[in-house]
């Protein structure tokens, strides 16, 4: 019996080896091919994923924060926490698998630098993350705690919208939870599907007491998160998944910061006002040089940054000179944040034309 | 050990080895650690023995079929120090509270008990919109605040007013949160009951139940972290504790190892919800060892057990650095609130049984009394005394104003963006044309008329345009 089982798993060894070479060939696309054609030659099936395509664009090395170093998305990220920590002995950072290094890797080497009582997994329960973030802050140390996906900051989403934005305010600021971030990965990645590319915002920006900040670029990230970290408010810092390894720039080794509310023209232009936010805004700026190349068209780009509260004031100025606003996000449209962008600005420029003011004469067009 | 190697000589007899490598790879103690320790280490992984390997529990095989049967007939037993006549039962668990405290603890039940008849009737009045009363559970609010330090961080839900009062919060503020008059530190912007106060370390309660759950836990771990020697304790009533958070918050507080006190107030209701229909188990006690938290069950009409169990915890939890489950059992005497009559759900004797025979201040009332610190002169000296206290602080509420409306707009972030201070300016400008359809002569105004008089025909600023 015992021969018998031995040749059996001889015999399954020898076909695995030979099957592997055989079976090598119909990996991905072609493997279906494969299957009905087992004869055919398959390199021509060997075809990569279709996945969305955009190029990042990387800012000039910013030249006022000192020495730079070549990060991707997720190791400025590192590096801000990192900074965090090392500036604020109270801050902790908590979330499923952080300890580790984080499934994107944002926080590789902060436990083994800063100790297992301030880099440290949770269990699994996203409202209990955000609840113990909040009770953190409440007495004044300062909480990074971390949202696997944004696809599952709803569990958490009470705790946010009704403890965390209202603390300050319910209280008559005898209490606040400002030292709360809480950062997510966010947005779509090519194969995440329905539950692992979703963009939130557009549900929290209906939240007065709280911040939503979307970062597009490395070098904007670690300025933005550091901002939010050190912000007297609770903050959601939003961080694009295909950006953590698509994206890499120079970005500064010491920290700084890059004020929130203050979206950023990124482009100048005259005909048209392109907003967006995160990874849109590099397809944004990618339909912008199409749009000169093609017909003509001077664009004038803005990377909004912060959701909410938002910059107003900028996007209104830029539609005031160029007259017509296109809004681009990769959130539903119904219900979207461009929807609020748009009534806003259409209210601005009612009152403008409305005014009669002669210099901005120009039609309004909202996209 | 010796049992281990007798049975290694029965299952392998043809490994030499077997004995030896038993040997080497028993730790003295592996096993016997996971039990008692409070931690749960992982066990060491070692293939040849027949133990289970399993990294998610430290437990023996069993070769029976057996479901454990939940033990909800003769349940977790009831700690209690008096019997329901104020007398002490067991004299070594006195805690031998000295005169004013105990004085303190009955002073504080019986206040709170008048400052509560009297808003209660006040909301009857239409002068209050809403009041919840602590008929009843005033002993689990005194007894545990007792039991800690002033400076213990407390979280609250909504009937633990007897926690400030213990902690001397004046009755004008208690008063000023309930009229949401100009007084009151929270700026008016909450329903009554919702109190909250720094100076005393009672974080300001909000309407979600057991979101307050999670929160107590961060706190205490902040608290561990910053070795602060603080407890953080967090109340909520056995409803609250079916709520996600609640679970939530157990299980941080055992894995990450937080100094604080869980305290449930199990009053068998929820509204008009009895404890059949919240939960099935053992009451709330029996889900702490679940969670691997030391847990008691107490009589929470006894305000020296529910002392003793606090401050025992408290210790604990600050050396130990582990939470302690306390569930509280007692009666919500009144309605849940004065929005709800509870006649509709229960009956006026049961009601009545737990007001006229197991009531808290009456049982510390008849131990103050059989100690000599009290009696029927004092009584009623006392009853005119606190009556008058409580109306005086209820005039003076009355006849002050309403906060600012510009406080309708501040807080909301720690610095005012500039869309609410538009919306604040929009306010300002309508209540200046429509004004005299508000009731402002109960508002301070102080500061309110921001924009010149708009009663010239001019252009009006653009900001004026957007928010009309």
């Amino acid at each position: 019996m015992a021969v018998v089982a031995a040749a059996a798993g001889w015999l399954l060894r020898l076909r695995a080896a030979g099957a592997e070479g055989h079976w090598r060939r119909f990996r991905g696309v072609g493997l279906a091919r494969g299957f009905l054609h087992p004869s055919a030659t398959v390199e021509d099936a060997a075809q990569r994923r279709q996945v969305a395509h955009f190029t990042f664009q990387p800012d000039p090395e910013p030249r006022e924060y000192g020495q730079t170093q070549k990060m991707n998305l997720f190791q400025s990220v590192t590096s801000a926490l990192d900074n965090s920590l090392a500036k604020d002995p109270t801050a902790v950072i908590f979330g499923e698998d952080v300890a580790f290094g984080g499934v994107f890797r944002c926080t590789v080497g902060l436990r083994d630098k800063y100790g297992k009582d301030r880099v440290f997994n949770t269990p699994l329960c996203e409202q209990g993350i955000v609840g113990f973030g909040i009770g953190i802050a409440v007495t004044g140390a300062t909480a990074i705690a971390e949202i696997q996906f944004a696809d599952y900051i709803f569990p958490a989403f009470d705790q946010i919208v009704n403890e965390a934005a209202k603390y300050r305010y319910r209280s008559g600021d005898l209490f606040n939870c400002g030292s709360l971030t809480i950062r997510s990965p966010w947005g779509c990645v090519g194969h995440g599907a329905l539950y692992h590319s979703q963009s939130p915002e557009a549900f929290f920006a209906h939240c007065p007491g709280i911040k939503v900040v979307i970062p597009r670029s490395p070098f904007q990230a670690k300025g933005l998160l550091l901002s939010c970290i050190e912000d007297k408010n609770p903050c959601i810092f939003f961080e694009p998944k295909i950006l953590y390894r698509a994206a890499a720039e120079q970005v500064p080794i010491e920290p700084y910061n890059i004020p929130l509310s203050q979206a950023e023209v990124i482009q100048e232009g005259s005909d048209v006002t392109l907003v967006a936010w995160g990874t849109q805004v590099h397809v944004i700026r990618e339909v912008a040089s199409m749009a000169k190349e093609k017909l003509g068209v001077s664009c004038e780009v803005i990377d909004l940054r912060t959701i909410i509260p938002w910059d107003v004031d900028t996007v209104c100025k830029s539609v005031i000179k160029t007259g017509r606003l296109l809004i681009s996000h990769e959130a539903p449209l119904t219900g979207g944040f461009a929807s609020e962008i748009s009534s806003t600005v259409q209210m601005f420029n009612y009152a403008i034309c409305c005014v009669e003011l002669p210099l901005y004469g120009k039609p309004c067009s909202i996209l | 050990m010796a049992v281990a190697i007798a049975a290694a000589r029965v299952w392998r007899p043809n490994r030499g080895l077997s004995q030896a490598a038993l040997l080497l790879l028993w730790r003295p103690g592996a096993r016997g650690l996971a039990r008692s320790h409070p931690h749960r280490q992982q066990q060491q992984f070692s293939s040849l023995d027949d133990k289970p390997q399993f990294p998610g529990a430290s437990a023996e095989f069993i070769d029976k079929l057996e479901f454990i049967q939940p033990n909800v007939i003769s349940g977790i037993p009831i700690y209690r120090v008096m019997d329901r006549q104020g007398q002490i039962i067991n004299p070594s668990e006195d805690p031998h509270l000295p005169k004013e405290k105990v004085l303190k603890l009955y002073k504080s039940m019986t206040l709170l008990n008048t400052m509560d008849r009297i808003l209660y009737e006040s909301q009857r009045q239409g002068r209050i919109s809403f009041y919840m009363t602590n008929y009843g559970e005033e002993g689990t609010h005194v007894g545990s605040a007792a039991a800690l330090d002033n400076t213990d961080l407390v979280f609250g839900q909504y009937r633990e007013a007897g926690v400030l009062m213990y902690r001397d919060y004046p009755l004008e503020l208690f008063m000023a949160q309930c009229y949401g008059n100009i007084s009151d530190l929270g700026k008016g912007r909450q329903m009554p009951v919702h109190y909250g106060c720094k100076e005393r370390h009672f974080v300001t309660i909000s309407s979600p139940l057991a979101t307050q759950i999670p929160q107590a836990v961060g706190a205490a771990y902040a608290a561990k972290r910053a070795n602060a020697n603080r407890v953080v304790i967090c109340y909520f009533g056995e409803g609250a504790a079916s709520e996600g958070d609640a679970h939530a918050g157990f299980n941080f507080a055992a894995t990450l190892e937080c100094p604080i006190i869980f305290f449930c107030r199990n009053n068998g209701y929820a509204i008009s919800t009895p404890t059949s229909e919240q939960y099935r188990g053992d009451g709330i006690a029996a889900r702490g060892p679940g969670y691997g938290i030391m847990s008691i069950r107490v009589d929470g009409n006894d305000v020296f057990a529910v002392y003793n169990a606090t401050k025992e915890a408290r210790r604990r939890a600050v050396a130990e650095n582990q939470p302690f489950l306390i569930e509280a059992m007692t009666y919500r005497i009144g309605h849940h609130s004065t929005s709800d009559d509870s006649s509709a759900y229960r009956s006026v004797d049961e009601v009545n049984y737990w007001d006229k025979q197991d009531h808290p201040i009456s049982r510390l009332r008849h131990y103050l009394l059989s100690q000599g610190w009290w009696d029927e002169e004092q009584e009623k000296a006392w009853r005119k005394q606190s009556r008058k206290k409580v109306m005086e602080a209820f005039e003076q509420a009355e006849r002050k104003p309403k906060p600012n409306p510009n406080l309708l707009f501040s807080d909301v972030y720690q610095e005012m963006p500039a869309q609410l201070r538009k919306q604040q300016e929009s306010l300002a400008r309508h209540l200046q044309t429509y004004g005299e359809h508000y009731p402002l002569e109960h508002f301070d105004k102080r500061g309110l008329q921001c924009f010149p008089d708009f009663s010239t025909a001019e252009a009006p600023p653009l900001a004026r345009m957007i928010y009309p």
